[in-house]
């Protein structure tokens, strides 16, 4: 009976069964896996998704309007980012990693946006697929606008795109933290970043970056308001030496990072000094405790060098600059 | 008085003949050449004919043939219009019969022979095989083979109709009008089951489970050491009369020659472009139905050598089979006066018995009657009467709703 | 890496999932709670599947190597497995050619002339010509076929069967004469499931009715618990201590494998996944073959079902003495079927595919289909039955009584004649099995058609004997009402339906359980 009503009416059972499917595996929302089968299910490290299309033409044509278009001006209308050092990219060839690290959601987009055009357009960066690619739509937007590709970052491997991406001729962004900090101090470096290096030869180029985390730390959604500093340092290129491992190329890059972190903070000189005498603060940050490492952190960045800007006009208070 | 008169009407022989058997609800509908008339009493007027009124009369596949126009044109010069049909009748005398007081109620014989014929009887009649008589188309009536399907003495479809003496046959008082209205079907069954000669048991196949069909189980099974009996039924209610009748097994049409060949462990061929059929198979086999698939159904199982009876009114079918096979194939046209199969008894007098039998209780019980002005609805029950589980549909000229 | 089987317990973030009904299957909502028994997954295949058929023949277990067994001169049987299984058949090319042109190259080698092939179909139907070439290949096919030496087995042929002798209990052994008369026997198998192989190859694939009446019979059946573990089975018992008596007489030298779970190839793959772990692409698939299943006529579903290749992975191969090699197969076979399940239920549903032993390239009619959930499935158990004494048994199917004339027309009969009068094994068996077995036309269409024995359908009632003596309610789900009536089971249009017909024996508040197959396992009832 069922099935010959079913078949008399074709299009109300295919009308059912889509509903049921609909139903039954979540269209649109979370799939999920039953209580007790979830002992049972293996890590997603196969479900990646293709993003080779977000580095062909129309993709990047697409991506330039958006950065330059959108992104950009809505960047700087609520940071005001100080970038230094650039000048170590008229001295390398690319591909390159850059290895940055990481306190915030901002960090891509500065980095991105402080890079002269030719190494913007192609440069690529490393995002956990557990995070930017377990949703369709996030997926499409972050590799639409920020050239993002999937990196296992629970595995520990990275996945094999990383290395193609890099044989193509794409410069990578790479947070060797894998995570956004919590405090605005540095995490632990993984050693992908290393790897990825010795196994490409390419050379890297440590990045520092200051104030995202006070401008935009962890769980935030949109930048504080009142168009904060950051700022951003670009670093000597190192390369991996003959036969060096990824275990000994890591530290290098790690303190590479930390000498511009330091250096940020005083001066060139003084880091470089530091370094030296291998007294460089430990970018890790103080053992203090939990809201003092937070509290340092949050400050707006000092610029070395320069006093704050003094505004020829007072500033208005804030209500009164919105309505203007 | 009222009657339902068969007429002559050549448009609509036609069109019941093109469409009757395709459309049943045709049938009874405009193109029948049937009609409800008041006519005058029929009668005869020679000794030993009397006045009777109906008081039912069934309605028999034969009727349905005539008047879908499916009866062999051979058996027009045997029949004499206008007509009132009904052939199983029974009913009440008017008038004294002979040795038969008025009231009584009777059952007719339909065979008008040389005795209700005032004719010498001819050698059939001379040893009482009165369904054989030569004189149907002579003597003082015209031509008729039975009641109902002559013109002079009328036939159960109407209020009255005459009979002569040597077609009466009284009913005990037991039995019902219902059930004494299945005497002659169960007389032609008699004479069926008589004429199969079956052996001791031997394996009868009965092809059809209409009236015919059923009360040829019941006289097979009572009047014969019939062994195993296999009945083909279409419908449901069918298989169960069946077997409570007396069939050992009941199968569907489409079965049929797949159970026969199980049971006889016959050899099953299939031809190019025909019908399969059976090499072995049963002893005797009765088409009751009297359609060519039916009767090529009887011819196709059973064994070489054996006997295919023709009960019901036989349409053509490919005979290859009863000469390659050496059939014995059989008519069976209604009842004999005296048996030769049964030491020379009547068929009425056995089928009296036969009607008083608590199964056919049920069956009589089940007798659907109308009254004369509702003939297209009684037509139509009857022409899908095993569809809808019906064995036998009456007339009941005497009601009047 | 493939996942072992496990039980699921349907929750609130189950999807549905697929049961098979006949050619197609339905996606049903279970009720929270129930247990869906899942098989393990397949296992990876061997990579160099002729290097392991060389090893196996080179190293056996408890025999001579294979070359040492072959000499010039000598009578060469080489038996094996028909079309029955695996199922769905194999993708070409099929486990049983490559090891049969293993076996003929050392015989070419050896020197030996006299070299025969017998298809082991005991009762089942003769293969067709191009059946033969499916499993022996078409090198072999060529060399053999044409000169009459490469033929079904038949077991009617009194002239060409050889009464061996009697075992310890009196059973009669009778086998093919050819086979039993060779000076080597050599018999290829695919051991698709536990009940198969050892030594229900020779005794029971090369027997005659009068030697298989021993053990396929109602009362064995019963008492075979299950036939899926050769251990616990009378029926297995009976072949054992025939082909224990055979081995005395006759040098046989078994080869079996054992295939891995890949029975759907692509677009019917997702049947293989778990349904929560269903790709986009696999829910589009799956719709878009339920609509055209929808719309399709007949003859094409039963097409699109009966043209699928499985590409299965082999497992394992074995060679040598018959008992050793089997314990090893059936070994391979536990490490893909075996699931472990706790405890009982009160009621079992299983979904009874398109496809059975007996009705590959044909109907799956009444009968089969009874005897595929209430033989096969139900008996796919080791320890105690999945479901509970007197629990109930609720199967999907569409149990149309279509019947292949030409495969199975003792079938038709039985389904018309017999069941019409009983359907318990026992009384069926004394009445009607005798008859049936012994009909001239039946034994003709056997010999010389394409049919199953007149028998044969005697044996599928037989194997559903235990179920039927065990369970209290069998009710199939989306059936035609009258053929499951005449079969004495219910029929319920849908599983609430079933459910509230089978409250009558389990209550109101039943524990279900779900066998998920195909493919096939062995649920481990502890």
């Amino acid at each position: 009976m069922v099935t010959a009503s079913r078949s008399s009416r074709p299009l109300g059972g295919a009308v059912a069964d889509v509903r049921q499917v609909a139903r039954g595996w979540r269209w649109g929302r979370r799939s999920m896996v039953p209580r007790s089968a979830e002992q049972y299910v293996e890590d997603a490290e196969s479900s990646v998704f293709p993003t080779a299309w977000s580095r062909r033409t129309p993709a990047i044509a697409l991506r330039e309007v958006a950065q330059k278009g959108a992104l950009e001006p809505l960047f700087r209308s609520q940071v005001r980012p100080y970038v230094e050092g650039l000048d170590v990219l008229t001295r390398v060839r690319g591909p390159v990693i850059f290895v940055a690290n990481h306190a915030s959601h901002l960090d891509t987009p500065l980095i991105l946006l402080s890079l002269p055009d030719e190494w913007r357009r192609r440069t690529a960066v490393a995002a956990a697929a557990d995070y930017f690619f377990d949703t369709w739509w996030r997926a499409v937007g972050s590799a639409v606008l920020f050239n993002t590709f999937p990196i296992e970052r629970r595995g520990g491997s990275l996945a094999a795109t990383p290395a193609e991406v890099l044989a193509d001729g794409w410069n990578l962004v790479v947070f060797p933290e894998g995570t956004r900090s919590s405090d605005g101090w540095l995490g632990k470096f993984r050693m992908g970043a290393a790897w990825l290096a010795i196994d490409n030869r390419v050379p890297v180029i440590p990045v520092a970056h200051r104030g995202t985390f006070a401008a935009m730390p962890r769980g935030q959604g949109w930048p504080s308001p009142g168009r904060r500093p950051v700022t951003l340092r670009f670093g000597e290129p190192l390369h991996p030496g003959q036969g060096e491992s990824a275990r000994d190329f890591a530290p290098r890059i790690r303190d590479a990072v930390a000498a511009l972190l330091d250096e940020d903070r005083t001066s060139w000189w003084d880091a470089r000094r530091r370094a030296a005498a291998g007294a460089t603060p430990d970018p890790a940050g103080p053992d203090v405790a939990q809201w003092r490492r937070v509290w340092t952190q949050s400050a707006p960045p000092r610029l070395p060098g320069t006093a704050q800007r003094r505004s020829t006009w007072r500033r208005l208070p804030r209500g009164r600059r919105q309505a203007s | 008085m009222l009657a339902l008169e068969m007429f002559r009407s050549l448009p609509r022989h036609v069109a019941a003949k093109a469409v009757g058997g395709r459309i049943p609800g045709v049938l009874s509908g405009p193109v029948a050449p049937l009609r409800l008339v008041t006519i005058e009493e029929p009668a005869v007027g020679k000794p030993g004919w009397a006045p009777l009124r109906t008081r039912l009369s069934g309605v028999c596949g034969s009727d349905l043939g005539a008047l879908s126009g499916r009866t062999s044109l051979y058996f027009s010069a045997l029949v004499s219009l206008p007509l009132v049909p009904g052939h199983e009748v029974v009913a009440e005398l008017l008038a004294d019969c002979e040795d038969i007081p008025a009231g009584t109620r009777v059952v007719v014989d339909p065979i008008l022979q040389c005795a209700a014929r005032g004719v010498d009887p001819c050698d059939a009649c001379r040893v009482g095989s009165t369904n054989r008589c030569d004189r149907i188309t002579v003597g003082h009536l015209s031509p008729g083979l039975q009641t109902g399907f002559c013109a002079d003495t009328g036939g159960g479809w109407g209020e009255q109709l005459t009979a002569h003496r040597s077609q009466l046959h009284g009913v005990p008082d037991e039995l019902s009008d219902e059930q004494a209205v299945l005497i002659e079907p169960i007389a032609c069954a008699v004479h069926t089951a008589l004429r199969a000669k079956v052996g001791r048991g031997e394996h009868v196949l009965v092809s059809g489970a209409g009236s015919v069909g059923l009360l040829a189980t019941l006289a097979l099974r009572s009047l014969t050491d019939a062994g195993q009996i296999t009945v083909v039924a279409k419908h449901g209610h069918q298989r169960e009369l069946a077997r409570a009748l007396g069939a050992t097994d009941v199968v569907a049409p489409d079965e049929v020659l797949r159970g026969v060949r199980r049971s006889t462990q016959a050899f099953h061929v299939k031809p190019q472009f025909g019908s399969s059929y059976l090499l072995g198979g049963v002893d005797v086999a009765i088409d009751a139905v009297g359609s060519k698939q039916s009767l090529e159904t009887a011819l196709h199982a059973t064994k070489a050598g054996g006997r295919v009876v023709m009960s019901g009114m036989p349409r053509g079918a490919d005979l290859s089979a009863a000469w390659f096979r050496e059939l014995e194939v059989i008519g069976a046209y209604a009842s004999a006066r005296r048996e030769p199969g049964a030491d020379g008894r009547g068929a009425f007098d056995i089928a009296t018995e036969l009607a008083g039998e608590a199964m056919l209780k049920e069956i009589a019980g089940a007798v659907v009657s109308y009254p004369l002005h509702r003939w297209r609805e009684a037509l139509d029950h009857a022409h899908s009467a095993g569809r809808l589980g019906t064995v036998k549909v009456a007339f009941d000229p005497r009601s009047t709703r | 890496m493939s996942r072992p089987g496990f039980v699921l317990e349907v929750d609130d973030r189950t999807p549905p999932i697929i049961v098979h009904e006949g050619e197609g299957f339905r996606l049903e909502d279970f009720p929270l709670g129930t247990r869906v028994i899942y098989p393990p997954e397949s296992l990876p295949a061997l990579p160099d599947v002729e290097a392991a058929i060389r090893h196996a023949l080179l190293n056996p277990e408890g025999s001579a190597p294979l070359p040492e067994l072959l000499t010039a001169g000598m009578r060469l049987t080489i038996a094996f497995d028909d079309i029955s299984i695996p199922l769905p058949p194999m993708r070409s090319p099929d486990i049983r050619q490559r090891i049969i042109e293993a076996v003929l190259t050392m015989a070419a080698d050896a020197g030996v002339d006299d070299v025969e092939l017998i298809s082991a179909n005991a009762l089942h139907r003769r293969l067709t010509g191009a059946e033969l070439k499916s499993i022996v290949g078409e090198r072999v096919f060529r060399s053999f076929y044409p000169q009459g030496l490469l033929y079904n087995h038949d077991a009617e042929d009194h002239a060409n069967l050889l009464h061996v002798g009697l075992t310890d209990q009196g059973e009669d052994v009778e086998i093919n004469r050819r086979a039993a008369e060779s000076d080597l026997l050599v018999y290829v198998n695919v051991n698709l499931v536990a009940m198969d192989g050892g030594h229900k190859s020779v005794p029971i694939g090369l027997a005659s009715y009068k030697s298989l009446k021993h053990h396929h019979n109602s009362k064995t059946m019963v008492h075979s618990h299950s036939f899926m573990d050769h251990t616990k089975s009378h029926l297995h018992h009976s072949a054992w201590r025939m082909g224990r008596m055979l081995a005395d007489h006759l040098k046989i030298f078994t080869i079996e494998t054992t295939l891995n779970n890949n029975v759907f190839p692509p677009p019917y793959e997702f049947l293989l996944k778990r349904e929560w772990e269903w790709s986009v692409k696999d829910q589009a698939s799956m719709l878009a073959i339920r609509r055209g299943l929808a719309v399709a006529p007949d003859r094409l579903k039963h097409k699109m079902f009966h043209d699928l290749r499985a590409p299965y992975g082999l497992t394992g191969v074995h060679a040598g003495e018959t008992e050793a090699v089997h314990e090893k197969t059936i070994a391979n076979v536990h490490r893909q079927q075996l699931v472990d399940v706790q405890g009982q239920t009160d009621v079992l549903v299983m979904g009874v595919p398109y496809l059975g032993p007996y009705n590959v390239s044909s109907t799956m009619n009444p009968i089969l289909a009874t005897c595929m959930g209430l033989g096969y499935y139900f008996n796919s158990y080791r320890g105690q039955p999945l479901v509970r004494k007197g629990g109930a048994v609720i199967l999907y199917h569409p149990v149309k009584p279509d019947f292949n004339q030409l495969h199975h027309p003792s079938y038709v009969d039985f389904y018309e004649e017999v069941l019409s009068e009983s359907t318990d094994p026992a009384v069926i068996e004394a009445k009607f099995e005798a008859q049936y077995a012994t009909d001239p036309w039946y034994i003709h269409l056997y010999r010389t058609s394409h049919a199953y024995h007149g028998v044969h359908p005697f044996y599928m009632w037989y194997w559903a004997a235990h179920a039927m003596d065990h369970v209290g309610d069998v009710i199939w789900v989306g059936a035609d009402r009258r053929a499951v009536q005449r079969l004495g089971f219910r029929a319920a249009s849908s599983l609430a339906d079933a459910l509230e017909i089978a409250s009558g024996t389990v209550g109101s508040s039943p524990s279900i359980t779900y066998l998920r197959n195909p493919p096939h396992m062995i649920a481990d009832v502890h």
